[in-house]
């Protein structure tokens, strides 16, 4: 039973962790670029949902469809006039290092304009939980996982299907031929990161009911993405839940198995080894080996 | 010459500097002094071979360690045979550590051999925190006896200068050498390097592990200048960010750029901004983008841009000669 | 011929999940001589040459190197054994200077006692590098990068020269010039095997040339009688009017 119930909090955890990482992935696997801004786009998320909750009773849930929208013209803007201003300078490297400083100072700027204390997003929901057969699941969880698998699917549907999918993986893999086809790159590269910025901070809004948050949390969050895109493979939907659910599954049996002070040690070396064996992830790039 | 007067003259300076600063200058210095070395020894293998760690503070943390539980389980008393025994195991015991793990790490490229390397970092430390015998929670205590009646702050101010010195002579010395050029043929394009005839692995090997002893040298020394440590003070994620920030400000692969742009920074946290402690990371995140934007190559490379007299465009190609 | 060649390929065959890239080539190098190696895009030139210095492993066949089986060896061990490589695409280090880039070739490549002053002075001023000697490479004009990219193979002192398309993009005076400077290496009793497109430049400088077809061997011979091979012309030109087969030689 306690296998059971640890495998279920894996999954749920899991859950969470894939949506909160499927941005970066987009990010990493269309651009390239290595997104430590990643963190902060989650933690924002959080934030607004917070505000949106305190101020007008929006319900998380909610929350993520303005969310999202504000962030996708974020990371839009982010990318065309700062990100892309480094790679064209001097590389993608310098770009890693531009979004590590914008890191540093959006965080304490959040500090500044949140206090550095951690805080909690409690509808009215949050203390209520499932019971199903014996099995437990808080139901703040549950919607977590719901709302990620809705908004995963809805990513891979936006890629696979739609005019603006394609434009975005034309891109990823051919920029020359792309460009050269009548697509305008730079604006699609654009598009890319506003909707990796969306997805994350749709993510960040509802990860504030699940786990609390603070400004310094975002390093977690980028780290966290990261583990996930070398666990399940870069760039699609589908490899971002494959590694969270096993990233989530990791988590929770070696809390309760080895002790909850050992999660962190073993993800990181769950981490090194995956790098080492397979550096792409189990489903691999979803753009191709081209980088 | 003129360059070997300069720096004799910089470091006799630095030799008195003490007798005319305030304690809280030579705290500030002497950090300096530990920051720029840091730097530099991260330099030999972010720098020099382009391979860019995220979790140099690794070797900080073991080799505090290290030399804490040597000492202690040989039962040496404080004093100069029991602090040199412990920062040769720190550098020994750092330098042993990355040979082991050199081999399957440095197979990785980029910013996955840069995260795999904060993943080690971060496996230590939490293991560090949590095996019982390691004592990384609790804290250990590292004593020292300072020579006559020196106060601790000079006698590390002195310590660390020597420890800067030894490697930045180090740094000199790699990248003056054969060794140096195959690590700068490794950092340009290593498939290329392998072409010449460079054995790619073993300089990466040798290279990492120089760096790493270095830092385990230098994070023995800071286990004895802080007398008690825990897991948390020495295994610190800033320590890995700032030798690289510091190396970037400066001009990464150089041997000016790492202490240069440690001074500038420190300068600017410790001194200008020293009563701010909450905008260091504004401070220091909006000096990272400006300096990637506007200059790549760091100071160092502003520098010579300005000194070295380059053609401003480069020669028009030369035109098909008809008189031949 | 009865001499060991110096460098010798037999049965050398490459595929690629089933699909044949090289198709059992036999080669073989004598000293003192320029060979080239010509054929129509994806005949499979370069991927030749990235089996002989081990860039990718053989599927089958075996290549010798003064009768000593060399496939399997890294390809560092390639370089210091004396077969040095010069890139299509040419890979400066471009971050450090022309005289650098040399150097580290001059400090690795063969072992054994030399000056590496004099070896990383002599190439510059061979291949008529001097006097950019101390400017960043990465800033070169495509000319000068292309003899940096032989320079910095010939400090490694080899005694085989792989340059894959030292001409690709030069105008006819750099042509020129990078010819005369590989006869004058040749002269210094390195081998060179040349891939190159400029029929003129290979007929006027190599001694024998082999051709490639859909990565394999359709012809060997001295320049004269590879022009006039039948199989050939027709691999470059689809039906050949004789009188453009006469134009290219």
């Amino acid at each position: 039973m306690l296998v059971l119930q640890t495998a279920l909090n894996g999954l749920v955890l899991g859950g969470v962790y894939s949506l909160a990482a499927v941005g970066f992935s987009l990010i990493f696997g269309a651009l390239g670029i290595v997104n430590l801004t990643h963190g902060i786009f989650v933690i924002c998320g959080a934030y607004a949902s917070m505000m949106l909750f305190h101020g007008l009773s929006v319900d998380p849930f909610f929350a993520t469809i303005p969310v999202a929208f504000v962030f996708f013209f974020v990371g839009y803007v982010y990318q065309r006039y700062l990100i892309q201003l480094a790679v064209s300078r001097a590389s993608l490297v310098a770009s890693l290092l531009v979004t590590f400083g914008v890191a540093l100072i959006a965080r304490n700027l959040l500090q500044l304009g949140f206090s550095p204390d951690v805080r909690t997003i409690t509808p009215s929901y949050s203390f209520s939980s499932l019971v199903i057969g014996g099995l437990r699941v808080d139901m703040v969880r549950l919607i977590g996982v719901g709302v990620s698998l809705v908004l995963l699917s809805l990513m891979a549907l936006l890629l696979a299907k739609t005019a603006f999918g394609r434009r975005i993986r034309a891109t990823a893999q051919q920029p020359l031929a792309a460009n050269l086809s009548g697509v305008n790159v730079p604006h699609v590269f654009g598009q890319t990161f506003g909707l990796g910025a969306a997805f994350a901070a749709a993510a960040g809004a509802v990860l504030g009911i699940v786990q609390p948050f603070s400004p310094s949390a975002e390093e977690f969050w980028t780290l966290n993405a990261f583990i996930v895109v070398v666990l399940g493979g870069v760039g699609s939907p589908s490899g971002a839940l494959l590694g969270g659910i096993l990233l989530g599954l990791i988590s929770s049996f070696t809390a309760q198995y080895v002790g909850p002070s050992f999660t962190n040690a073993v993800m990181f070396l769950v981490l090194v080894v995956m790098l080492l064996v397979r550096p792409h992830g189990l489903l691999g790039s979803a753009f191709g080996e081209s980088r | 010459m003129m360059r070997f007067l300069g720096l004799a003259g910089a470091v006799a300076a630095a030799a008195v500097l003490p007798e005319f600063l305030p304690p809280f200058y030579v705290r500030v210095v002497q950090f300096f002094f530990f920051s720029a070395a840091l730097a530099l020894a991260w330099n030999i293998m972010g720098g020099f071979a382009g391979y860019w760690s995220f979790g140099h503070t690794v070797f900080i943390g073991m080799g505090g360690f290290a030399a804490a539980h040597l000492v202690t389980a040989l039962g040496l008393s404080a004093g100069p045979v029991q602090m040199v025994t412990g920062i040769v195991f720190g550098a020994l015991f750092c330098g042993a550590f990355a040979a082991i793990i050199a081999y399957p790490i440095l197979r990785l490229r980029g910013i996955y051999f840069a995260i795999a390397m904060l993943g080690i970092s971060q496996v230590v430390a939490e293991l560090a925190n949590n095996v019982s015998w390691v004592k990384g929670d609790v804290g250990l205590f590292i004593e020292t006896k300072l020579p006559g009646d020196i106060a601790p702050e000079r006698f590390y101010y002195y310590v660390f200068g020597g420890l800067l010195l030894v490697t930045a002579l180090a740094s000199f010395l790699i990248l003056r050498s054969r060794f140096g050029y195959g690590l700068l043929a490794i950092r340009e394009d290593e498939d290329t390097a392998k072409m010449l005839g460079v054995p790619t692995e073993k300089l990466k090997i040798l290279g990492f592990v120089a760096s790493a002893a270095l830092v385990g040298m230098l994070g023995a020394t800071y286990a004895y200048s802080l007398g008690y440590f825990t897991t948390g003070s020495l295994f610190r994620v800033d320590f890995s960010l700032n030798m690289i920030i510091y190396c970037l400000i400066g001009g990464i692969g150089t041997i000016a750029g790492p202490i240069l742009g440690a001074a500038v920074m420190l300068f600017l946290t410790q001194v200008v901004l020293g009563g701010v402690l909450e905008l260091h990371l504004l401070v220091t995140g909006a000096v990272v983008v400006v300096i990637v934007l506007s200059m790549p190559d760091g100071i160092m490379g502003l520098l010579g841009s300005l000194t070295t007299r380059k053609p401003a465009t480069p020669p028009a190609p030369a035109s098909p000669e008809v008189a031949r | 011929m009865t001499a060991t060649p110096i460098l010798s390929g037999r049965d050398v065959t490459k595929k690629f999940r089933g699909l044949t890239a090289i198709d059992s080539v036999d080669f073989e190098l004598q000293e003192g001589r320029i060979y080239g190696l010509i054929g129509p895009n994806g005949a499979g030139k370069s991927t030749l040459f990235n089996l002989v210095t081990a860039y990718y492993p053989l599927t089958t066949g075996e290549i010798r190197y003064r009768g000593e089986r060399i496939d399997g060896l890294p390809t560092y061990r390639l370089n210091q054994i004396g077969i040095a490589r010069a890139f299509q695409i040419s890979k400066p280090f471009p971050a450090i200077t022309v005289r650098e880039n040399v150097r580290v070739g001059a400090l690795y490549g063969v072992p054994g006692p030399r000056d590496v002053d004099a070896v990383t002075e002599d190439v510059l001023a061979l291949t008529g590098l001097g006097e950019m000697a101390d400017r960043k490479s990465g800033g070169l004009p495509v000319g000068n990068l292309r003899k940096l990219e032989i320079a910095r193979a010939l400090a490694t002192r080899p005694k085989v020269l792989l340059a894959d398309e030292p001409c690709a993009g030069l105008n006819p005076s750099e042509t020129s010039d990078m010819m005369e400077c590989l006869r004058n290496i040749s002269r210094r009793g390195v081998v060179v095997w040349l891939v190159e497109h400029d029929m003129r430049a290979v007929m006027g400088v190599c001694d024998w040339i082999y051709v490639l077809e859909a990565g394999a061997k359709i012809a060997e011979g001295n320049p004269q009688d590879v022009v006039r091979n039948p199989r050939v012309i027709e691999a470059y030109l689809g039906v050949a009017p004789p009188a453009a087969a006469e134009e290219t030689a």
